[in-house]
């Protein structure tokens, strides 16, 4: 048996690391799903290979988050080696050594927004996001990319990394925020005024199954790709829509994920929740090793798989079928979500990082440029104490920007514990401690 | 007094070795008479039988079998349930799947069919089949459907061999594989032990009998009967662990390269011990469970045909076409550039005539052109041995202790086995950077990397006290445990039921028994503990006897 495309995986069950002991993210999270691809001989089909994870540095980790105080006191090893991990899944799909590669690695990310006080949602850093930017430094050729987020949970971090960015497509479909955390990712959620309809939010109704799901990837998330036309695909491959996840209430199947991944054809794919360690993963991982090699999947199913237990509600469908349409409608008509033209814009938000129980007020800026993505201005306070100045000076930022960017950077005297800056095009990354008496703000 | 029999396909060696040297040495040709050929090579020794205490004995004979396809016909019986059709590791003529399923856990989800087995079979050994392989997915982890297969056809078989008596690692299509091939080559392994038997019977030696395996060890007659596909690909084993012998150092990290006529085969040596190939070796193609030497083969040997390309290329092999020039062979080769360097003494003219159009295409005197081609050779060693290193360090790890403090592996030291060992030793050193080592007696390697070999065995224990389930397929346990069982108690219960079963796995020395993986994981369904799933797994550490290793 020989893969129809080279496929490179990147597992690392990182089996000494876990939040707690009785947290859905613990040690044995992939045990099973080892088990069973090392049974089924995934690893023997020729043209499937496995492959060490790098390890992320913290210049790759600065490349996207404002980590406070420092990248250092926010992260532990298993941070470097989940991220590490995604960044050799692209390295090995753009030197060309593999078609495809899968980083079946934890801890996940898509929570993990730019500015990091702490961990939620299971996140401390944005790993899809350090395997982005790092491409974008890498291999200038790739300019646009599509991450489609088909986790169950909102992937509310990669929006708000990517939310301003116009060469950056950011599509959710997961479960409505009314019924799951993080609570957020609804249509009117369409991006930044710089990036109008560049975030597309897909909610679908609790008890959505295969069809539901399939549905809106062939009605919604591939007409929207084919339009935008990506040079890269990624694919957020949270597993928590399964009909056995003790979290979220779905109805997708094994067979549904690989069929997915076989009409999304992600170039990467990249692990984040799905928390079913034994009746879900196993299955689901293997159907999607399967389908992105091009091999049949047709024969994967769960042991207690049962097509009719799952069937969807005829009323879930046809709501699901209404929402397609708006959002379909909304992507086209994406330039009259423009607002008009201003200087500045500005907004404030809340953010709440559950795992480590910290409040976050942020206020943000955003230069009205018409000639570049324009540069941001994040003011963060936390409920720590620290409050930071966060300052994104985009890729292709014109001269107005990048001047404006180092005086936001500059000006700060007192106020904030920490000021930093992301010099994309530069690739370099300031920060600086005004109050640098301050014992507290380090600790 | 201890001998070492390496039955090959042309010629049968011996060797006999006491305390700590190599008392005598013979070589014959191999016969279609084996107790004729053994009987021949030992008489050709010279010694008193009576004092010999061991032998043990090497052959490709399994090997060739499979490679020839001259092995017997057999069926296999598979289940599967859900997940990759195993039509798609179908082996032999008769691959019958039947219904029957298990899960990772090893529980089972769907029971076999009586009356579909017994119809499989039936189908099998009306096609003539003397023997079957049956195997079913997750076997290791819950053995109760290959057992209850067997019992159904039972009778019908000469032989009948299950899955997971062959090793305890998940892989379900290398078990098919594994488990096909030891039963294809049981009905060779059998005449041939038989044979061994009836040469010692008339050599009148009464000591212990042992074969080598593929991973550089042995075990007993009872086991390589059961088990004769650990046998296949001993090929290797045997000379490198016969430079391991002759090399005398047992610590640090070397690599072992021996050049044969046709190929070059590289491994690496830690501490005395070889490398071993983490998944299973491959035989004749098919991938197997079974455990062997981590070597890789370079298509350059001392017979390799050269061939200039012009612009100063050079080619050397991967054909062999018989002997080189300066042996009355048709075709230049390293050797005799070795022989116009006057490295090796054979017809150094035939080796210059043979050389000259080439050294002429390259715009070379022959004798540059000489030195070109052994530095080139040198190289393609240099460089296969690095890759093979590289790709031995670059195995993935699966916690963030082994990713921060890896296990990097570099060789200070090269030992060099093989004929043309001796005459290539300066290149081989100077090119590769390294001191090169090349024993004496290299030339019996083979054999006495037989004689000397310990005997060996692996056992896989996966214990799961939310079931209160303890599994251990090489030494058929399935038992009940506690639930308060814990780790060091399961490495314990491992070591005692290893030794308590010695003679069922084949084992007769005094062995260490070593831990060599262990893990744990708290299982959680909810939010609360409901048990423990623990793996170890337990070898003997593999090496050299006693008799040679206690003297210099």
């Amino acid at each position: 048996m020989r893969a129809k495309r080279k496929t490179g995986l990147i597992f690392f069950p990182a089996y000494d690391w876990e939040i707690s002991p009785t947290h859905p993210e613990r040690k044995e999270r992939l045990l099973y799903t080892q088990d069973q691809v090392l049974e089924e001989g995934l690893l023997d089909i020729e043209g499937i290979d496995e492959f060490k994870a790098d390890l992320a540095t913290e210049h790759d980790i600065q490349r996207v988050h404002f980590c406070v105080p420092d990248v250092e006191s926010r992260i532990t090893p298993s941070h470097n080696i989940s991220a590490g991990g995604c960044i050799k899944a692209a390295r090995l799909v753009l030197s060309g050594v593999v078609e495809r590669a899968f980083a079946l690695v934890r801890p996940p990310g898509h929570h993990a927004m730019r500015v990091v006080h702490g961990s939620r949602g299971f996140c401390t850093i944005n790993i899809e996001a350090v395997m982005v930017e790092w491409i974008r430094k890498n291999h200038p050729g790739i300019r646009r990319i599509a991450i489609v987020d088909t986790d169950c949970h909102h992937g509310d971090g990669t929006q708000d990394i990517y939310w301003h960015d116009p060469d950056v497509l950011y599509i959710s479909i997961h479960q409505d925020g009314r019924t799951l955390y993080p609570g957020s990712g609804f249509p009117s959620e369409y991006g930044g005024p710089q990036a109008p309809g560049l975030t597309v939010n897909i909610p679908l109704p609790p008890m959505t199954g295969d069809e539901g799901i399939l549905w809106a990837l062939e009605n919604a998330v591939l007409p929207i790709l084919d339009d935008f036309k990506p040079d890269l695909v990624v694919n957020s491959a949270g597993q928590d829509n399964h009909y056995t996840d003790p979290i979220t209430n779905m109805s997708f199947s094994a067979q549904g994920y690989a069929r997915l991944n076989e009409l999304l054809a992600p170039h990467i794919c990249v692990l984040e929740g799905g928390y079913s360690i034994e009746g879900a993963l196993p299955y689901v991982n293997t159907g999607i090793i399967l389908a992105l090699a091009g091999l049949d999947y047709t024969s994967i199913a769960e042991p207690d798989y049962g097509p009719e237990r799952l069937r969807q509600d005829p009323e879930v469908t046809l709501y699901i079928k209404r929402l397609c349409e708006q959002i379909l409608l909304m992507w086209r008509a994406r330039d009259s979500l423009r607002p008009p033209s201003r200087p500045y814009f500005e907004r404030s938000k809340s953010i709440y990082y559950d795992t480590d129980s910290i409040a976050e007020r942020q206020h943000e800026t955003i230069k009205g440029c018409p000639h570049c993505p324009g540069a941001v201005r994040i003011d963060s306070a936390a409920s720590t104490g620290r409050r930071i100045l966060g300052v994104h000076l985009p890729r292709r930022a014109c001269e107005a920007c990048r001047s404006q960017a180092y005086r936001w950077y500059e000006e700060p005297r007192d106020t904030y514990g920490a000021v930093y800056l992301q010099d994309m095009d530069k690739d370099e990354f300031l920060s600086r401690y005004p109050k640098a008496v301050d014992p507290a703000f380090k600790a | 007094m201890v001998l070492g029999i390496d039955v090959g396909g042309t010629h049968t060696d011996a060797v006999c070795v006491d305390k700590g040297t190599v008392v005598s040495s013979a070589k014959t040709l191999t016969g279609s008479d084996l107790v004729a050929s053994i009987s021949n090579v030992i008489e050709g020794l010279g010694i008193d039988c009576r004092k010999v205490q061991r032998v043990t004995l090497s052959t490709t004979l399994c090997t060739n079998a499979i490679v020839e396809r001259k092995h017997a016909p057999v069926g296999m019986i598979c289940s599967a349930g859900p997940g990759l059709d195993p039509a798609l590791f179908a082996v032999g003529p008769y691959f019958k799947r039947v219904s029957g399923a298990i899960d990772h856990r090893g529980r089972e989800f769907a029971p076999i069919k009586r009356e579909e087995v017994w119809d499989a079979a039936q189908e099998i050994r009306k096609a003539g089949c003397p023997g079957v392989g049956v195997v079913s997915k997750f076997s290791v982890r819950n053995p109760s459907h290959e057992k209850a297969v067997a019992e159904i056809i039972g009778g019908l078989f000469d032989f009948v061999c299950l899955g997971h008596t062959i090793s305890g690692s998940l892989n379900f299509p290398r078990r098919i594989n594994s488990t096909y091939l030891n039963a294809a080559v049981m009905p060779v392994q059998e005449r041939f032990v038989k044979s061994v038997g009836e040469a010692m019977d008339r050599m009148g030696i009464r000591a212990p009998l042992f074969f080598l395996k593929a991973d550089g060890g042995t075990y007993t007659a009872e086991a390589a009967s059961r088990l004769p596909v650990e046998t296949i690909l001993s090929g290797p084993a045997a000379s490198m662990m016969g430079g391991i012998a002759l090399d005398g150092v047992r610590s640090g990290c070397a690599f072992i390269v021996d050049i044969g006529g046709t190929t070059t085969d590289i491994g690496v040596v830690v501490n005395g011990v070889p490398l071993i190939e983490p998944g299973g070796v491959a035989i004749d193609g098919l991938k197997t469970l079974v455990r062997g030497m981590r070597v890789t083969s370079v298509g350059v040997g001392g017979d390799s045909v050269i061939n200039a390309t012009g612009a100063g290329g050079l080619a050397i092999g991967p054909v062999r076409e018989g002997l080189p020039a300066c042996l009355g062979g048709p075709c230049p080769t390293p050797m005799d550039a070795l022989a116009v360097l006057g490295a090796f003494r054979a017809d150094a003219q035939a080796a210059r005539s043979a050389l000259e159009p080439g050294a002429k295409e390259v715009g070379m005197d022959v004798f540059s052109f000489s030195q070109k081609v052994v530095e080139t050779m040198s190289h393609r060693i240099k460089d296969a041995a690095e890759s093979f290193l590289a790709d031995v360090n670059a195995h993935p790890v699966y916690t963030i202790h082994e990713m921060l403090h890896p296990d990097v592996l570099v060789p200070d030291r090269v030992i060099l086995i093989g004929g043309p060992a001796d005459l290539l030793k300066d290149a081989i050193s100077r090119v590769m950077g390294l001191p090169v080592h090349v024993p004496d007696h290299a030339g019996v390697a083979n054999a006495l990397g037989a004689a000397l070999a310990r005997t060996t065995a692996q056992i896989t224990l996966h214990a799961d006290t939310e079931m209160k389930r303890l599994v251990c397929p090489e030494l058929g346990i399935e038992q009940e445990i506690p639930r308060t069982m814990d780790l060091e108690e399961l490495k314990a219960l491992g070591i005692r039921a290893m030794a308590e079963r010695a003679a069922s796995l084949g084992l007769a020395d005094e062995f260490d028994a070593q831990v060599i993986e262990e893990s744990t994981f708290t299982m959680v369904r909810g939010f609360s503990t409901v048990g423990k799933n623990m793996r170890v797994r337990i070898q003997t550490r593999p090496g050299l006897i006693r008799e040679w290793e206690v003297l210099p």
